[in-house]
């Protein structure tokens, strides 16, 4: 499903160049669960986004379903990330002049999906997330577990291909963390693949494999069984 | 899609509400202030277009240049109507006017009117005057018959339908109405409830080409060229003018025009005449077009200045909104949605900013009206315009205002959001910079431009105007007594608390008064002409008023020879070139042909008569039995019983007739109202300007405080003071301040200075009212931030840190 060669990625100030990714080459199969790990700077976070098409590459090459994206503009990107990435970020960053209905019903406006379609499948997805009782509440109303399970909520609305996940537990106690890596399991079961970035070992036996990155390189995979 | 910006928009307003607030009460005073200017301008710019052939009527001129003096009048000669719809196919009809004034007799009671107006019968067909009841075709043909207005009849008869009867005026000349019409808009150069028939006024029959006093209105048949006609009136005046003019300055008009004078004729637009004429012999005072520009100028800059804010504050608190935009696009959201977005949290802001505004121009109308001398009412006429204004005005204003907000906020890429780097969102903006800059600019402009308009009032009505306008009582209408008007002079000089009383046709505060050619010796040769005003007065003038005669001597009653006699301005003078005036003499045209002979025996102080904007002109007293006015001294402590005493002695001579009085220094007033009114309407709209501007400030320094929070705690932590805090967090805006000075001060003096020489008696623009215009600025303005600044320098440095 995914398969980037040789990719770089540089970020320069006016007096120094610092390598984000040097020539890192990864596959990922359909309906994989990948936990990225690594140090601080290690470059976790820049092969996020630009998985996500969040952020151009400087070098190299990325197939997403066999269609090279690297050199996709904004317009294109915008496009195949609606219809095919959901995001969680470790902030949960739901918009908080918006109930958690409408937060989740958002990237379903964007793909142009009706109205009427669009309350049930956002009740669905609500229901799934057992968050369904709070529909109407403000995302500042909730615990930071019910604001996570909003988050992976509007992630899978839009039934994308590919969930990306940055430490979606970091800001959550244990047994909220628990819950949520529960459901991106689950989502996972059912045939979504997840990329996670994560510093937590615990999180990250959840996954197939492991990579494990440092300055912005491949050091290690592990397989998990 | 529109039902969620909507959603979002007022879901986001209402969570800033301080941001929100200040954003509309900024609008809402700015769009406020606009209207009220914009109904002020619609109303000054609307003047005679209520006639529906408007753009085909024109007033004839005419310019007059005997020698070094050059009149130019609103008025032209008794035939001029006539000839010009004889001998010229394009013009389909000509009126001609008079304004006058009568005593109209009302039971025992004599009312004076001011509204009359002579009028030639062509009248009704040149304007539009709908007739209620009468015929207009035939309403003015004779003599002594007078169309009215509706509230006039109502007034006179209390019903409308009063064609046939007879109003008697000034005791016993009966007039008859021929006809009923509307009242006339008030939106017009002239105002009439009687329009008097012309034929009644005999030299409305005169042949003479050189005597101009009738106001002539040509209206030009369809698709007319009205400077063909112009073009021909030279021509014109070589053709009727020109025996006339032979033998009475000895020369035609083309010898004429080679010594160097001119006697010409033009055109001017009716709808040019309120803002664009003033001439002498208008119809009544017209405004000026100057006031126009100035207050469209600042109802510009208000808006501009409302504007601004908002394009801040929103801009400042781009990072508040940048985690939103980041999710939004990361969900896939393209960016024209979220232009959309913004600019939907625009419009409603301008929107509600509207309403209230709204509410406050309706609040605010009757002190507008006030103040500025209109009669404004929001009414079905207005809303026609201003509902379609107002919903366009929202629509631009929220783009406009929005525009640069919504491009910059939806243009954050969502990785650099995610990330933090756009965490603060106030610094690195040199556009906001700018804009403060800019606010800052015009509102010290408009400090400078109030300090200076209100200095020169204060100059004009402290200046020596060359006579003593205070304790002065002005009988208006003395002519009432006729030939008794001499013995209540000298009844009235006789009461305890007069000082001096005079009889005369003009006073200095009396409105139109006549000039004429006064010639240096027996040859008529205009360069040896000087074209003063002529006043008839009496001995006791110049004593009364406080003049003072710099050379030669006043009037005597004891010289018989007197009545020869002539005192001067020092401006005739000065025009004359004598060497000494005194014992000179000057030769007035009588009959076209015979000249009297004048001895100057005195020359007085120049003083004031005309509006200080102007130069003192040419004035020549000569002795003459005239009653027009009467000028009483007074000097008491005890005003109302000497008030009552004088209507006494009038009574007893004339007791159907009320006496007319005013007190010459309010009349004085009265000539600078309009300066006044400005002056006050400058002074509301410049505090508003500033007050819209600091409201601006205001939130950009509490953003700025807030994006700072964390530095404060900070420094607060390693040992920095309130006072090191409030002087950092104010430095950024003072600078900005100190540059709009720079920018500013140079310009409002240039400008203000050109406006200066629109008056003859003028103030120089000192350096202190500059200073002080740019410090009052720098302390508001660091007064306003101050606010935010010591709040933020106060807060607890723990809890900032911790929150962060």
């Amino acid at each position: 499903m995914i398969k980037i060669t040789e990719l770089q990625k540089y970020y320069r100030t006016e007096e120094v160049e610092t390598i984000a990714l040097n020539k890192l080459s990864i596959d990922v199969k359909e309906g994989e669960f990948v936990a990225i790990m690594g140090p601080s700077g290690c470059g976790k976070s820049t092969l996020l986004n630009i998985l996500g098409l969040l952020d151009d590459p400087d070098g190299g090459s990325y197939l997403f379903n066999n269609i090279e994206v690297a050199a996709f503009n904004e317009r294109k990107r915008a496009d195949l990330r609606k219809h095919n990435i959901g995001f969680v970020f470790q902030s949960f960053n739901l918009i908080d002049e918006l109930t958690v209905f409408e937060n989740v019903e958002l990237p379903l406006i964007y793909t142009g999906v009706p109205a009427a379609e669009r309350v049930g499948r956002v009740e669905k997805v609500l229901d799934k997330m057992q968050i369904m009782h709070r529909r109407n509440h403000y995302p500042q109303q909730l615990s930071g577990g019910q604001q996570q399970r909003v988050a992976v909520a509007r992630a899978v609305v839009n039934n994308p291909k590919l969930i990306l996940a940055d430490e979606p537990t970091g800001n959550l106690d244990s047994s909220n963390g628990n819950e949520v890596m529960e459901l991106l399991t689950d989502l996972n079961e059912q045939g979504t693949t997840i990329i996670m970035v994560t510093h937590s070992e615990h999180d990250a036996r959840y996954s197939h494999r492991i990579i494990r990155l440092l300055d912005g390189q491949t050091v290690m995979e592990n397989i998990m069984i | 899609m529109i039902k969620n910006f909507v959603k979002t928009a007022f879901r986001s307003l209402m969570k800033n509400k301080g941001f929100t607030a200040i954003n509309i009460l900024g609008l809402a005073l700015g769009l406020a202030a606009c209207l009220l200017i914009v109904f002020y301008v619609v109303d000054e710019l609307s003047y005679d277009r209520f006639n529906k052939k408007a753009d085909r009527i024109y007033r004839v001129n005419e310019d007059l240049k005997l020698g070094d003096n050059r009149v130019q009048y609103a008025v032209a000669m008794a035939p001029l109507a006539q000839t010009l719809k004889r001998d010229f196919p394009d013009v389909e009809n000509a009126a001609r006017l008079r304004p006058t004034g009568f005593h109209v007799k009302k039971g025992g009671e004599n009312i004076q009117e001011s509204n009359v107006v002579f009028a030639d019968p062509s009248v009704f067909d040149v304007f539009t005057l709908p007739m209620l009841y009468g015929d207009k075709t035939s309403a003015l043909t004779e003599p002594y018959t007078v169309v009215i207005s509706a509230s006039t009849a109502l007034k006179y008869f209390n019903k409308l339908n009063v064609v046939g009867q007879i109003l008697t005026i000034d005791n016993n000349q009966p007039l008859k109405i021929t006809g009923v019409m509307e009242d006339m808009s008030k939106q017009s150069h002239f105002y009439a409830d009687f329009l008097e028939s012309m034929t009644t006024k005999a030299d409305s029959h005169s042949t003479g080409w050189l005597q101009s006093n009738f106001n002539t209105y040509v209206l030009f048949r369809e698709g007319a060229d009205p400077k063909k006609l112009e073009a021909q009136f030279p021509q014109l005046l070589q053709k009727y003018s020109n025996a006339e003019m032979q033998a009475t300055v000895g020369m035609g008009i083309n010898a004429f025009e080679k010594s160097g004078s001119f006697f010409r004729l033009n055109l001017i637009p009716l709808t040019a005449i309120y803002l664009h004429s003033n001439l002498t012999g208008e119809m009544s005072a017209n405004s000026s077009a100057q006031y126009v520009y100035i207050f469209s100028a600042i109802a510009l800059f208000i808006l501009i200045i409302a504007c601004v804010n908002f394009m801040n504050l929103s801009t400042a608190r781009s990072s508040n909104r940048a985690r939103e935009v980041g999710v939004r696009k990361v969900l896939g959201s393209p960016r024209k949605y979220l232009i959309g977005q913004f600019l939907m949290e625009s419009i409603l802001i301008t929107l509600a900013g509207t309403v209230i505004a709204i509410i406050i121009v309706a609040i605010m109308l009757p002190a507008f009206n006030n103040l500025s001398g209109k009669s404004i009412a929001i009414n079905a006429n207005i809303l026609t315009w201003l509902v379609p204004a107002l919903l366009i005005g929202v629509l631009m204003i929220g783009c406009l205002a929005g525009a640069y907000p919504a491009i910059f906020l939806s243009g954050f890429q969502p990785v650099d959001v995610l990330k933090g780097k756009l965490s603060n969102g106030f610094k690195g903006s040199r556009l906001r910079s700018f804009l403060v800059v800019f606010q800052f600019a015009i509102s010290i402009f408009l400090i400078v431009g109030t300090l200076v308009i209100y200095n020169q009032l204060k100059y004009i009505q402290n200046r020596d105007i060359g006579y003593n306008r205070n304790q002065v009582l002005v009988i208006k209408n003395s002519y009432e007594l006729g030939n008794q008007a001499n013995i209540f002079k000298q009844e009235v000089k006789q009461l305890s608390g007069v000082v001096n009383a005079t009889l005369t046709q003009f006073l200095p505060t009396s409105g139109s008064r006549s000039t004429d050619a006064l010639f240096k010796d027996q040859s008529k040769d205009p360069k040896k002409t000087i074209f003063p005003q002529l006043w008839q007065v009496d001995p006791d003038y110049i004593k009364t008023l406080g003049m003072s005669v710099t050379a030669g001597r006043n009037f005597s009653e004891k010289m018989p020879t007197d009545s020869g006699a002539i005192v001067i301005n020092e401006t005739a003078a000065k025009f004359l070139g004598f060497s000494n005036p005194i014992n000179k003499i000057l030769y007035r045209g009588y009959n076209n042909s015979q000249l009297k002979p004048y001895t100057i025996i005195g020359v007085v102080k120049d003083f004031n008569f005309s509006s200080l904007r102007d130069n003192v002109t040419p004035v020549v007293l000569f002795l003459n039995n005239n009653n027009g006015n009467m000028g009483i001294r007074v000097s008491t402590a005890n005003l109302p019983t000497l008030l009552s005493s004088i209507e006494n002695k009038w009574k007893a001579l004339t007791p159907s007739v009320k006496i007319n009085y005013s007190f010459m220094d309010a009349d004085f007033d009265a000539t600078y109202r309009t300066e006044q009114r400005m002056g006050q309407i400058f002074i509301v709209f410049t505090s508003l300007a500033i007050i819209i501007a600091c409201l601006g400030l205001f939130g950009l320094s509490a953003y700025a405080a807030e994006q700072r929070t964390k530095e404060i705690g900070i420094r607060k932590v390693l040992g920095a003071n309130i006072s090191t805090i409030v002087r950092m967090l104010s430095l950024d805006f003072i600078k900005l301040v100190f540059i709009s000075i720079l920018i500013a001060t140079p310009v409002a003096w240039w400008v203000m200075n050109k406006w200066l020489q629109d008056f003859a008696y003028r103030i120089n623009i000192q350096w202190w009212v500059l200073a002080i215009a740019g410090l009052t600025a720098m302390l508001i303005a660091f007064m306003t931030i101050s606010f935010q600044s010591i709040k933020a320098a106060l807060a607890n440095p723990v809890k900032s840190l911790r929150s962060e």
